[in-house]
């Protein structure tokens, strides 16, 4: 079975390479949209610094969002586990997304074994609109509503900070007199949310709130990404660059700008001449449409359309052994093979086509 | 003495950083010097000399003859003179600006004004978000001086001001104002939602009641202060506006109550 192709022609891996090597050496500027395991990621970032590129997530924007709670304001958080052992009140905010929902039935069917040890108590900060799947969540929790009629989950953010300091305000939210009293019991209240859920601008009130919480007793919160892979992917950029996603290298020397970085507003402004899309995710393909050049990395059995090259590789922790990041344990871990396969890892294919450039450069990975 | 003029000469490819293109940087500078000065930003980055013809003397007055959206850091750390643009800017125009003048012809791409000292900045077109507002990691917002948009500004205009006068006439997208700390925010026209959202202190100026306040903002009746006539004589001395916003006795409302609700939302009545 065929690994590469240049257009929709099948040709050997090597030849495949030696094209796109080519095509990064004279392109003007390259940017890297990049889904992948921690390697995979350090190799793409390795070699975006080495042409000079801009490198972003394929699901840059909510990531973008996520960074920015940390970039621009910060935060008290706790890790997963902690919050299971010692919190008997969690309040869930927003919408969480459904990978995480087995670890909240997780904890719902658990009981605290540290602190207070009661039976665990649920509440939900919610807007006036709830997705299905997020309302069979929450009826499986027993978690009430917190909400104001007509106002959107920013306000209602603001109206339950308002409120918990005896400050005035124009509306009310429901449960909130036995949301105060489960609060004043328990010891260690824990907020659970995730980037995807609420606006940047809510996601500091909801900090601020646990901010004024603390003056008087312990409550923290837990940040479960949208996507663990992304999310993973920020935190090896932040180790080899000193930045989230969204940098660019202008003299190879990085650069954070969530704006100018943007890799899908770059290709649609046309500043970027080269597109190097690179996903080990089973069906991840490029936005189409795209009128620049187009490398692809993906875990495919067929070449990309309108890619000038295509490269399939394979997933972490399905074709081959790799690092990804957990939420469930808040850091990383190793993942084995599934099902191991002939797919070369995306570090090996950039290893590769990092060897391929002309001229002896540093590859720093 | 002619002033220093860059007319564009083609559209670039890439983003132009053009920071380095003030009086002080450039004071004593011969034109081949300048025109040798990097402001590209992709791996052939291009030269001053490239994108521009020169002609002019006077560093202190700064003419850019036409414009686009990837002239970013336009008047960046202007602490003295003049710029002007025929045309539009990218971001993060007059970043920084801590004195002497910054006039832009066309829109302005997002963060314009961010982190402003001192200076004036005016923009004849529209803004993009974050009118003002502090960069990644940064505590602050603009921290003095008079920013004017002429055209509408998007989301986040204002962000963390500290202090200083932000005017915006065609109205502007949601959280105007969001984290101010303190400073004067003036809009005429439509604002977006939730003004103020998380405002510890200062004033927001509307010409009309604002709509979808957050809750948290309580209204306080119809003071009879002085503050607003002293503003609006303000304005016009200035020559911000050519009519007083607020009038004698404009609405108020205080908040955010979320925060510590020690700021304010005064709008002109409707009946007035």
């Amino acid at each position: 079975m065929s690994v590469a192709w240049i257009g929709s022609q099948p040709v050997p891996l090597t030849d495949a390479i030696r094209n796109a090597a080519k095509l990064l050496a004279s392109c003007r500027c390259p940017v890297f949209t990049l889904d992948t395991d921690v390697h995979g990621t350090r190799s793409t970032i390795a070699l975006a610094t080495m042409l000079g590129g801009a490198c972003d997530h394929a699901k840059g924007q909510v990531l973008a969002n996520e960074v920015a709670l940390f970039t621009n304001h910060g935060g008290m958080f706790t890790t997963p586990g902690e919050a299971r052992r010692r919190s008997s009140l969690i309040i869930l905010v927003g919408e969480i997304p459904p990978l995480h929902h087995d670890l909240l039935q997780a904890w719902a069917a658990s009981q605290p074994d540290l602190g207070d040890k009661h039976s665990r108590r649920w509440f939900h900060i919610a807007s006036d609109e709830t997705s299905s799947s997020h309302g069979k969540l929450l009826r499986q929790l027993k978690a009430k509503p917190l909400r104001g009629e007509g106002l959107s989950l920013e306000a209602t953010l603001a109206l339950l900070r308002a409120r918990l300091q005896g400050r005035p305000a124009l509306s009310s939210l429901s449960n909130i007199d036995s949301f105060e009293k489960a609060l004043a019991t328990a010891q260690f209240p824990v907020f659970v949310f995730s980037g995807s859920s609420v606006e940047t601008a809510g996601l500091v009130m909801l900090q601020g709130l646990i901010a004024d919480l603390n003056r008087k007793g312990r409550t923290s919160s837990v940040f479960l990404p949208a996507d663990d892979d992304a999310w993973g992917s920020a935190l090896a950029s932040l180790w080899m660059t000193g930045f989230p996603l969204r940098t660019g290298f202008i003299n190879s020397l990085p650069s954070y700008d969530p704006v100018q970085w943007d890799v899908q507003r770059m290709i649609d402004a046309k500043e970027a001449d080269l597109h190097v899309w690179v996903s080990g995710r089973s069906g991840q393909i490029p936005p189409k449409g795209e009128k620049i050049a187009l490398i692809s990395l993906s875990r495919t059995e067929v070449p990309t359309a309108g890619a000038a090259v295509t490269i399939a590789v394979g997933q972490a922790g399905v074709d081959h052994d790799g690092v990804a990041y957990s939420s469930r344990i808040g850091t990383f871990r190793a993942v084995q093979a599934v099902t191991p396969s002939h797919l070369p890892s995306v570090s090996k294919v950039i290893g590769q086509l990092a060897g391929a450039l002309p001229g002896r450069r540093e590859f720093a990975c | 003495m002619k002033a220093l003029t860059f007319s564009l000469l083609a559209l670039p490819d890439e983003r132009l950083d053009l920071s380095c293109l003030t009086p002080a940087a450039l004071a004593g500078l011969t034109d081949v010097q300048i025109a040798k000065l990097r402001i590209g930003t992709s791996r052939n980055p291009a030269l001053v000399g490239d994108v521009f013809r020169i002609t002019g003397k006077d560093v202190n007055n700064i003419v850019f003859e036409g414009g686009s959206s990837r002239f970013d850091k336009v008047g960046a750390g202007l602490s003295a003179g003049s710029v002007r643009v025929m045309g539009d800017v990218g971001n993060q125009a007059g970043r920084r600006l801590s004195g002497g003048t910054l006039y832009v012809d066309g829109s302005a791409g997002t963060h314009a004004g961010s982190g402003m000292i001192n200076g004036r900045l005016e923009i004849k077109g529209n803004a993009g978000d974050y009118l003002g507002g502090p960069l990644a990691g940064e505590i602050t917002g603009m921290e003095g001086g008079l920013l004017i948009v002429r055209g509408k500004a998007a989301d986040y205009a204002g962000d963390r001001l500290r202090r200083g006068t932000i005017a915006i006439f065609k109205g502007c997208g949601d959280y105007a104002g969001y984290r101010m700390i303190a400073g004067t925010i003036v809009i005429t026209g439509r604002t977006g939602a939730m003004a103020g959202y998380l405002m510890k202190r200062g004033s927001l100026l509307l010409d009309r009641p604002p709509e979808n306040l957050s809750p948290t903002f309580m209204p306080c009746g119809e003071p009879d202060i002085a503050f607003s006539r002293l503003f609006d004589r303000f304005l016009m001395d200035e020559k911000i506006m050519d009519k007083p916003l607020l009038g004698p006795k404009p609405g108020r409302y205080g908040g955010d109550t979320a925060v510590s609700g020690k700021g304010e939302v005064l709008f002109r009545q409707q009946h007035r």
